[in-house]
C-alpha cells in the first residue's frame, strides 16, 4: 500500500523555541493515524506545517507523493482540513460559505448544492444552513468545520481537536463520521482523547517535546503497556 | 481549475462582505453629511456660494478625499484579520495561492471604494449643475486622482495589514503614516519651501489643487507667512507618486503575505 502522508525529519523553531525535533512519519492509504501528546508538544505544529500553513526549519513532508513545502496548492488539494478552532467569516451562512469553499475547490452547480446539502445533514447543522455565522455556537463551528473538511470528498483528512468544543453527543458524532470515512480515507488526527483515539484509530503517534516517542498499532501499545492509557503516560512522563 | 477562476470567485466573496457590513454605508453617509453640509450650511449662515465654480467644485470634492481615507477602515482587517481572528485557518488550507487571496481582496476592497467615490463624485456634479447649470472639466481630473489615491491608500493599508498583528494596528498604522507623519513632514517642507510631492498626504492635495478656483480660494485665506510655490501642485508628479505608492506598498503586501506563517 503506497504512503499518502510522510514528513521526513521535520522541525521547526519558533525563535530560539525547538517545536518539532526531526519528526518522521509515514502513513499508509486508508490508514487512521491519531498523534498524541501533551499540550505543547509539537501536534500542532506538525499539522499545520502539513497544512502549508508553516514553513518547517528543514525537512519536509509529502501528501500524496507531492511536497507540501514546493507545491503548497496541488498537494492540499487532496486534504481536507481541520486546524486549531477555526473561525469562519460571520457574515455569511453556513451554505454560504461551503459554496465559496466548494468552488475554491472548483466544485460548481448542482453537484456542489447536493454536497452542501449531504455535509450539512451530515454534520446535523440542517436547521442553520441559512442562518449567519455571527449566531454559531463554538460548537457548531466545529460541525461546520467538519463539514468544510469533508465538503470535498477527499482522500486524505488531516484534523487538529476535531471534537474539540462539542458537547458529549457532538463528540459521538464526529466519531460516528469518522467510523463512516475511515474505509476510505487516510485520516491524520490529533487528539487529547485516548478513549476515542483506541476506538477510532488503527495507529497511534505519541509525541513529545516534538520528538517522535513511538509510532505503532495501538493492539501492539495496548500489548506492550496494557493500555494505551498508560502507554501514552509512560512515553510522556518527562512532562508529567 | 485556473487562478483566475479563484481569483474571481474571492472578489465576489470579499466583495460580499463589504456590502454586508456596516461600515461602507457609515462612510457613504458621511460622504452626504459632508456635502449636505456645504450645500446646507453656507446659505444658513448667510454666505453666497462661490462665484467660481472650481471654488465650488474643490469645497465638495473634500467628501471625496474622506472617501478615499475611508479605504483604510475597510483594508485594515483583510490580511491582518485573517491572521488574528484565525479566519485564515479555513482559507488558507484551500488549494488558492496566497498571492490570488490578496489580489481578489485589493480587488473586492477597491471595487468598495471606488462606488463610494463614484456616490460622492455624483452628488458633486448634481451639485454643480443644480447652482450653476455647468460642470467643469476639472471634476474629471479630480475624480480620476482621488481613483488613484484610493487605490495608493488601500495599497499602503496593505502593507500594514500584512505586516501587523492586529486588524486595530494595521488602522492605526496607516492613519498615522498618512495623517500625523506625512501630513507633519508634509507642513515642514512646505515651510521651508521645500519639494513634498513625495508624500502621500501632498499627493492626495493634489485631488482639489486641480481646481484653480479652489486653490486661489486656499491661498487667500492662507494668512500665514508661505512660500508661493508651497501651494503649487505638479500633477505629474503627484500622479507619479501616487502610483509608486499603489505599485510599491501592494507587491510589499504581495511579500509579507506569502511568506506570513500562521502561527
Amino acid at each position: 500500500m503506497r504512503e499518502t502522508i510522510v514528513t521526513e525529519n521535520l522541525t521547526k523553531y519558533y525563535g530560539g523555541f525547538l517545536a518539532l525535533d526531526n519528526f518522521s512519519l509515514k502513513i499508509k492509504e486508508n490508514e487512521d493515524v491519531a498523534l498524541l501528546g501533551p499540550n505543547g508538544a509539537g501536534k500542532t505544529t506538525a499539522i499545520k506545517i502539513l497544512c502549508g500553513l508553516l514553513r518547517p526549519s528543514s525537512g519536509t513532508a509529502y501528501i500524496d507523493g507531492i511536497n507540501v513545502v514546493e507545491e503548497r496548492e496541488l498537494a492540499l488539494s487532496k486534504v481536507g482540513a481541520i486546524v486549531e478552532s477555526p473561525e469562519f467569516y460571520p457574515y455569511l451562512t453556513s451554505e454560504e460559505t461551503l459554496s465559496y469553499l466548494g468552488r475554491l475547490r472548483g466544485m460548481r452547480g448542482r453537484g456542489l448544492k447536493s454536497r452542501i446539502n449531504e455535509v450539512i445533514k451530515l454534520v446535523r447543522l440542517e436547521g442553520w444552513a441559512k442562518v449567519k455565522i455571527e449566531k454559531f455556537s463554538r460548537g457548531m463551528k466545529q460541525r461546520l468545520a467538519m463539514a468544510q473538511a469533508l465538503l470535498h470528498d477527499p482522500p486524505i483528512l488531516i484534523l487538529d481537536e476535531p471534537a474539540l468544543g462539542l458537547d458529549p453527543r457532538g463528540m459521538m458524532e464526529v466519531r460516528e463520521i469518522f467510523k463512516e470515512t475511515r474505509k476510505k480515507k487516510t485520516v491524520f488526527y490529533a487528539s487529547h482523547f485516548l478513549t476515542e483515539v483506541a476506538q477510532v484509530c488503527d495507529k497511534v503517534a505519541i509525541i513529545d517535546h516534538g520528538r517522535l516517542r513511538v509510532y505503532d498499532s495501538v493492539a501492539s501499545l495496548k500489548r506492550k503497556y496494557r493500555s494505551l492509557e498508560r502507554a501514552y503516560l509512560k512515553l510522556t512522563e518527562a512532562t508529567i | 481549475m485556473s487562478e483566475f477562476e479563484k481569483l474571481k470567485i474571492i472578489t465576489k466573496y470579499e466583495f460580499l462582505k463589504h456590502l454586508r457590513r456596516k461600515r461602507l454605508y457609515a462612510v457613504m453617509g458621511i460622504v452626504i453629511v459632508v456635502v449636505l453640509s456645504i450645500l446646507i450650511g453656507l446659505p444658513a449662515f448667510g454666505v453666497d456660494y462661490p462665484d467660481d465654480i472650481t471654488a465650488m467644485a474643490g469645497m465638495l470634492s473634500v467628501s471625496a478625499t474622506f472617501a478615499s481615507i475611508g479605504a483604510v477602515f475597510f483594508a485594515g482587517d483583510v490580511i491582518a484579520g485573517e491572521f488574528e481572528r484565525k479566519t485564515g485557518y479555513i482559507l488558507f488550507p484551500t488549494p488558492v495561492k496566497r498571492t490570488t487571496i490578496v489580489i481578489g481582496k485589493y480587488l473586492a476592497c477597491y471595487v468598495a471604494v471606488a462606488l463610494i467615490i463614484l456616490l460622492g463624485y455624483g452628488i458633486v456634479c448634481v451639485s454643480l449643475l443644480g447652482i450653476y447649470g455647468q460642470i467643469p472639466i476639472e471634476v474629471g481630473t479630480s475624480f480620476v486622482l482621488c481613483l488613484l489615491f484610493a487605490g495608493s491608500v488601500l495599497s499602503l493599508t496593505f502593507f500594514f495589514s500584512s505586516i501587523s498583528k492586529g486588524t486595530m494596528a494595521a488602522t492605526v498604522m496607516t492613519l498615522a503614516f498618512i495623517m500625523l507623519i506625512s501630513g507633519t513632514i508634509d507642513g515642514v517642507l512646505m515651510m521651508a519651501d521645500q519639494p513634498s510631492w513625495f508624500l502621500l498626504s501632498r499627493a492626495g492635495d493634489a485631488i482639489i489643487m486641480v481646481y484653480p478656483g479652489f486653490k486661489a480660494m486656499m491661498t487667500a485665506g492662507m494668512g500665514i507667512d508661505m512660500p508661493m510655490e508651497a501651494l503649487e501642485y505638479d500633477i505629474g508628479l503627484c500622479t507619479a507618486a501616487m502610483a509608486t505608492y499603489l505599485v510599491v506598498c501592494f507587491f510589499l503586501s504581495l511579500f509579507f503575505t506569502r511568506r506570513r506563517e500562521m502561527l
